[in-house]
């Protein structure tokens, strides 16, 4: 039945191996800006790897990640092969060529301009080619998404669609149209002037593309795993899905608000109207819908499972959870790190609180907490649950498995709590050192050896996921066969809107064009807004 | 079942939408004063960005205080044909006397062989407008045409610089070329004059003769000199001490030993 082992296993390897090389630029970079280190005495390394660190983990990882488990969903769920392992193969080929010709301007100091590509800085082509090359590639796999949804569709007409597909589905047209954003940006605006044919650029319409990518990019690696919260969490834990209708409203509220709302970005940005920066700021309320759904989904879903077990009283079923199990372990950690990281999250979306936290370390924390420890503890667990189905091995070692899960959680905790703090008081972000022999950073000095002693944790984490994986693969079992979980009601129907996408997309378009259409076309008709483009490495 | 799921999707949606805008349109821009002194429809056309008008200068102001006329273009920096350069090497006859016949020699007058050709452009045209001020300079640049600056500037940057003694020991570059000093606001020198990153319209600095360097830094720090753009060599240098400044400039002029 599954005939994408080696590609999906090939996703997950890369985005692996990614992610260890990119963990260790990221401690390294804890260490040098901390007082265990001197400063740094070429701070454009430090930006280097920040590039390298930002790109690696925003755009190669994640993106691998939800690629092998779309693949995954594809032939698990849809029980059938994969249409267009061809293709799937090509799409894979791009996303690891572009990393390479990425990679290569970065490390060669040509490319610093940060992920985020902030223009006027311009680096080399190349490393904008890369990119682009990484998002063609996640585009083929969003048509092959499509394309195995409907021939699944064409024979079993009027059948619902299973919900890993649907939410998988969901996360491939976020991304279809997410990408848009920044695409325009690197085609339209940046390439010309990298390529030499243009000296000046129009630095505030690219950060609005941007903007438009730059949110929703998130949920986009959320995606996964929301996915696994709903069709793998309650199953591993011995549970029933509490509502599989309240996965499918979750996902297609995740595709009409992540867009529109990328401005809360912009709050301190001058050629933005106020006006839209307040519309961005309500809709990004919005998206805590979904996620307080889903958190109550699951919390029930969780219960269900507890009770099963025997567990009693309003607060007693907790006991009864299998703390042993990996899964329930991963959960609870992401939960947890998804609390602190959403409500941290609704100060930066608040137009007026922004201000306080704006460019600081809370920022940093705040993305790293929600994405580097929500989301990717559960892209591990994701991978732990696979890994029998992909490798043919025997269960995977629990006990090196949940230590590598408390590691993360507490060295994400460690790393990203300081940050939060020190943002607060004030400390600016993107620096390579700080004067802490001055008496108003001393106090804080200790923060930052924290969070560089959470980020050796961390690496130590990585270090372990990649040692379980690779170790697990080499050990021969009979893996027993995949399920998604099974929600209470399984005989309920859906209503028809919330089996297909057509509306949805409709209304992720729509308010795209509301939310976004007028700050583009008034920058772009605006004169003389462009400045001269600050080329990187060039001499 | 369908169209109720449809209809009353979009009708939250498009209330959403309606309220949200009528909030940050029309309701927030009313208790701005700002926002509203020309009435509601310029308070929503505001808030989208667009205000009526961009801006004037208040009455009594100050008129703005002109730093330079030269606006930095990547395109000054571009390589010049052999004719322009053939050019310029006549034309630099006449700056012999000071910069000697290679561009570079032990006086205090800047080296400019290898020099960038848009920082020896705008420096000429500066002299030329009286933004920056010398007595010889003034007299010999004012005479220049747009053209003669250009093929000057370009004779000058294919000049070979003079032999560097290469860095091969970071403790001896000073901390404020590797790092500046962020808590007094001085950026490091690398970061603009080559090192790091070769900013366009800066200057590379490494043989350059000490008094020279130590006279343009304390001339920025007091405003004798002002023709960095946006003030960003006249706020390094008077964060500077005496000390740092004369550290500096031996620093840059040790190189060429």
């Amino acid at each position: 039945m599954f005939h994408a082992k080696r590609l999906v296993l090939a996703h997950f390897w890369v985005a692996f191996a990614a992610f260890a090389v990119a963990i260790l630029l990221g401690e390294w970079q804890m260490i040098v800006r901390s007082p265990l280190h001197a400063w740094i005495s070429n701070p454009e390394h430090y930006y280097r790897s920040v590039t390298a660190h930002g790109t690696a983990m925003a755009y190669v990882v994640p993106t691998l990640v939800a690629m092998g488990f779309g693949y995954a969903i594809c032939e698990l769920a849809l029980r059938r092969p994969l249409v267009g392992m061809r293709w799937a193969w090509a799409g894979f080929w791009l996303a690891i060529g572009g990393t390479l010709m990425a990679s290569a301007p970065v490390a060669a100091g040509r490319a610093t301009v940060l992920y985020t590509f902030y223009p006027p800085l311009i680096g080399s082509a190349f490393y904008y080619l890369g990119i682009v090359l990484v998002v063609v590639g996640s585009w083929i796999w969003v048509a092959l998404m499509a394309i195995n949804l409907r021939a699944w569709r064409k024979a079993h007409p009027g059948a619902t669609v299973p919900l890993a597909m649907y939410g998988n589905v969901a996360g491939a047209y976020l991304w279809a149209w997410t990408s848009v954003g920044a695409a325009i940006e690197i085609l339209v605006l940046i390439l010309p002037v990298a390529l030499g044919f243009k000296d000046t650029i129009d630095a505030g319409l690219a950060r609005v593309f941007f903007s438009w990518t730059l949110h929703a990019i998130v949920y986009f690696w959320l995606m996964p795993a929301y996915i696994a919260f709903y069709t793998i969490v309650p199953r591993a834990i011995g549970g029933r899905l509490y509502s599989d209708t309240m996965g499918r409203v979750a996902f297609v509220l995740f595709l009409v608000f992540s867009m529109p709302i990328g401005i809360h970005h912009l709050f301190a940005d001058p050629q933005v109207g106020a006006g839209f920066k307040f519309v961005h700021a309500l809709m990004t309320a919005m998206v805590s819908v979904p996620t307080l759904l889903t958190v109550f989904t699951i919390a029930a879903s969780v219960e269900i499972a507890a009770r099963l077990r025997g567990g009693r009283g309003a607060f007693g079923w907790l006991e009864a959870l299998p703390w042993e199990n990996p899964m329930m372990l991963a959960v609870a950690f992401s939960f947890v790190m998804l609390g602190l990281g959403g409500a941290g999250g609704i100060i930066n979306m608040s137009y007026q609180l922004n201000e306080t936290i704006h460019n600081t370390q809370w920022v940093t924390g705040h993305f790293h907490l929600m994405f580097g420890g929500a989301i990717v503890i559960m892209y591990f667990a994701i991978a732990y649950d696979l890994w029998p189905q992909l490798t043919g091995c025997a269960p995977l070692p629990a006990g090196l498995v949940r230590a590598q899960l408390w590691t993360w959680f507490v060295g994400m905790l460690a790393l990203t709590m300081p940050w939060h703090l020190v943002g607060i008081l004030g400390m600016p972000r993107r620096m390579a050192y700080y004067d802490y022999t001055h008496p108003a950073l001393e106090a804080q000095a200790w923060t930052v050896t924290a969070s560089a002693l959470g980020g050796a944790v961390l690496a130590v984490s990585a270090a372990l996921l990649v040692y379980i994986l690779w170790r697990s693969q080499r050990r021969a079992g009979t893996p027993e066969t995949f399920e998604f979980s099974i929600p209470v009601h399984a005989a309920a129907r859906v209503p028809a809107a919330l089996n297909g996408f057509a509306l949805w997309v409709g209304m992720m378009i729509a308010l795209t064009l509301v939310n976004y259409g007028f700050p583009i076309a008034q920058l772009a008709v605006l004169k003389e807004t462009s400045v001269p483009a600050a080329r990187v490495g060039v001499r | 079942m369908r169209d109720r799921t449809v209809l009353w999707s979009v009708v939250a949606l498009v209330a959403l939408t309606v309220i949200s805008m009528a909030i940050g349109f029309v309701w927030l821009p009313s208790v701005h004063a700002d926002f509203t002194v020309k009435g509601l429809w310029d308070g929503i056309c505001r808030a989208a960005g667009v205000p009526a008008s961009w801006g004037t200068a208040a009455e009594g102001a100050p008129a703005p205080v002109r730093t330079t006329a030269v606006v930095l273009e990547p395109a000054m920096a571009r390589p010049g044909s052999a004719d322009a350069v053939g050019r310029g090497a006549t034309l630099a006859l006449q700056c012999t006397m000071c910069h000697s016949a290679r561009g570079a020699k032990e006086a205090n007058a800047p080296n400019l062989a290898g020099q960038y050709t848009e920082v020896v452009m705008k420096q000429l045209s500066d002299y030329q407008k009286g933004d920056r001020t010398s007595a010889i300079m003034q007299a010999l640049a004012g005479k220049l045409s747009a053209r003669d600056m250009q093929d000057l500037a370009l004779y000058y940057a294919q000049l070979p610089r003079p032999k560097n003694t290469p860095v091969t020991d970071m403790g001896v570059v000073p901390p404020l070329v590797k790092t500046g000093d962020p808590m007094r606001n001085i950026a490091p020198c690398a970061a603009c004059h080559g090192g790091m990153e070769q900013k366009l319209g800066t200057p590379w600095l490494e043989g350059m003769p000490k008094e020279y360097l130590a006279q343009q830094l304390a001339h920025f720090a007091s405003g004798e000199r002002r023709n960095d753009s946006h003030a960003q060599m006249r706020n390094m240098a008077r964060a500077l001490t005496a000390k740092e400044i004369e550290e500096l400039a031996a620093f840059y002029a040790r190189q060429a030993e």
